[in-house]
């Protein structure tokens, strides 16, 4: 009869095994998910105060001094010429109309206003822009004509973009210390099962540290194991949302809604929590075995 | 030697094992042997008194020094104490292969020894699949694989059949030609009756009340 390779010391799966992984694999989904939502709200953050700072814009009011047409060309004119400025569009009524439709409403009566002309103002990236500049050229050279640099609308949304970060981050480490008891705490009544497998092994002559390393080798395995399978769900569902929100049919307010994960990185993050799971438990169960120990002879 | 803050259960013994002897360990049921030989084997201290083992005093041996005295006294647990995750063969291997052995380095003296005691057959069998008999010869097997210079053995004949038990008992006596000291507690009298010129102390109520001959000790064991 031949012999098989030799198995670990403790049981590859188990009624108890099963409870573990199915903890940690939860876990594993809900801190993946909350990380997922952190990274997007920060890559948002930076996207709304970058979209804003790349662009500027020309308010042309109605002036006695320079018709509407001279207006808008010399307001055209002075800002293509100036250095940074990548492009300059002048933006039609029906397009000024859309803008101001949230509020408005539909209708006829955006006819009757005198909505401004608008020009819309795209600066060149990486290169700095001397906007105080070109606002005090316009108001000098073009009668009417004012520049909105959006800065408080811009502080406003940084502000909230920060706040709304801040507070993601704050949920993502409630999660990640729930992660950590219940982990530990999953390990150590794992550990209890086992409890035979340590007193025998420890009988028959097995110094603390063997003891150690093939438990805490087990539980890392079970930790990685359970962790990516948190992550595979995490990921299916974040990929099922983006999907989502490809097909879906734009209903208004749609655009607002972020998409949970855009960039193909934001994912090798996420493949830090079922490290992290990993090494927790195999933390825990080291710890726990030699504990357990010291109170034996 | 007591439990926590329990009664002693151990109390006003003194003996020595030569080295290279045999010996028996009787008395009734709760008379302490099985705690007699947890002292013996390190599984715990006593509360008072003094045991000097292979030449150390094991109150003041640091407890990083447990596992090498521990490596050379095998065990026969009462209850086995098999891994039932593990096969017959890795039980049986498990002293060698905590010692840091390779399998390769071991495997057929295992085999060999477990084909001695009947259990060639079922080296990949785990253990909720084998009988009493089976599990307590798998136990033996385990605690003389790495040829420890004491052996002790609690009741290790007390559930398997005559012939098995001769089998055993003369696996004990072999191993102890060889230089094995070995001290068996039992209250079967076969072994007694086997043994008749072995040394008994005998245990009643936490203390050695005799010890004598095995040819001494029969008649009275009989009567009782």
């Amino acid at each position: 009869m031949t012999t098989p390779t030799q198995s670990g010391l403790m049981p590859a799966d188990s009624a108890s095994g099963t409870t573990l992984h199915t903890i940690v694999a939860v876990m594993s989904f809900l801190a993946c998910l909350t990380l997922g939502a952190v990274l997007t709200l920060s890559r948002l953050a930076s996207e709304w105060t970058e979209g804003l700072s790349g662009s500027v814009t020309v308010q042309l009011l109605p002036s006695p001094q320079i018709s509407p047409e001279d207006q808008l060309n010399e307001a055209l004119r002075l800002v293509r010429q100036w250095p940074g400025i990548f492009s300059a569009r002048a933006l039609s009524r029906a397009e000024a109309g859309k803008l101001l439709e949230p509020w408005l409403g539909e209708g006829t009566v955006l006819e009757d206003l005198p909505v401004p002309q608008l020009i819309e103002v795209t600066l060149t990236p990486g290169r700095p822009v001397e906007l105080e500049g070109l606002r005090h050229a316009l108001s000098d050279g073009v009668p009417g004509a004012q520049l909105d640099d959006h800065q408080r609308w811009n502080q406003e949304l940084a502000s909230f973009a920060a706040s709304s970060e801040a507070v993601g981050w704050a949920v993502l480490l409630l999660i990640a210390l729930a992660t950590l008891a219940i982990v530990i705490f999953a390990t150590q009544a794992g550990l209890q099962t086992h409890r035979e497998i340590v007193e025998v092994v420890h009988m028959i002559g097995a110094r603390d540290v063997f003891i150690a390393t093939e438990f805490q080798r087990h539980f890392l395995w079970l930790g990685l194991r359970g962790g990516l399978i948190g992550l595979t769900l995490a990921a299916f569902t974040l990929i099922g949302s983006g999907y989502l929100w490809d097909v879906r049919e734009a209903p208004v307010g749609a655009q607002l809604l972020p998409q949970l994960i855009s960039a193909p990185y934001h994912y090798i993050w996420l493949l830090f929590v079922p490290a992290a799971i990993g090494l927790i438990a195999m933390g825990t169960a080291r710890l726990t075995v030699l504990r357990v120990l010291g109170r034996m002879p | 030697m007591r439990y926590g803050l329990g009664p002693e259960i151990l109390r006003d013994i003194s003996f020595t094992l030569e080295q290279g002897s045999l010996h028996l360990l009787t008395g009734p049921s709760g008379a302490g042997k099985t705690s007699l030989l947890k002292l013996i084997y390190l599984a715990e201290r006593p509360s008072r008194g003094l045991i000097t083992m292979f030449d150390r005093e094991i109150a003041n041996t640091p407890r990083e020094d447990l596992p090498a005295l521990r490596r050379r006294i095998g065990v026969v647990f009462q209850d086995f104490r098999l891994l039932d995750h593990l096969t017959v063969f890795e039980n049986v291997s498990l002293p060698r292969r905590v010692m840091g052995e390779l399998e390769s380095s071991y495997r057929a003296e295992v085999e060999e020894l477990l084909s001695w005691v009947g259990l060639g057959n079922r080296l990949n069998a785990k253990p909720p699949t084998l009988s009493g008999g089976e599990k307590q010869r798998v136990a033996i097997a385990r605690a003389v694989v790495a040829k420890p210079e004491l052996l002790l053995a609690d009741e290790p004949t007390g559930n398997v059949d005559p012939d098995i038990g001769g089998r055993i008992m003369r696996l004990f006596i072999e191993l102890n030609k060889l230089g094995t000291s070995v001290l068996i507690a039992t209250h079967d009298q076969r072994i007694i009756e086997r043994l008749p010129a072995t040394r008994i102390f005998q245990l009643t109520e936490g203390r050695i009340t005799t010890a004598q001959t095995a040819k001494d000790l029969l008649p009275e064991a009989k009567r009782a």
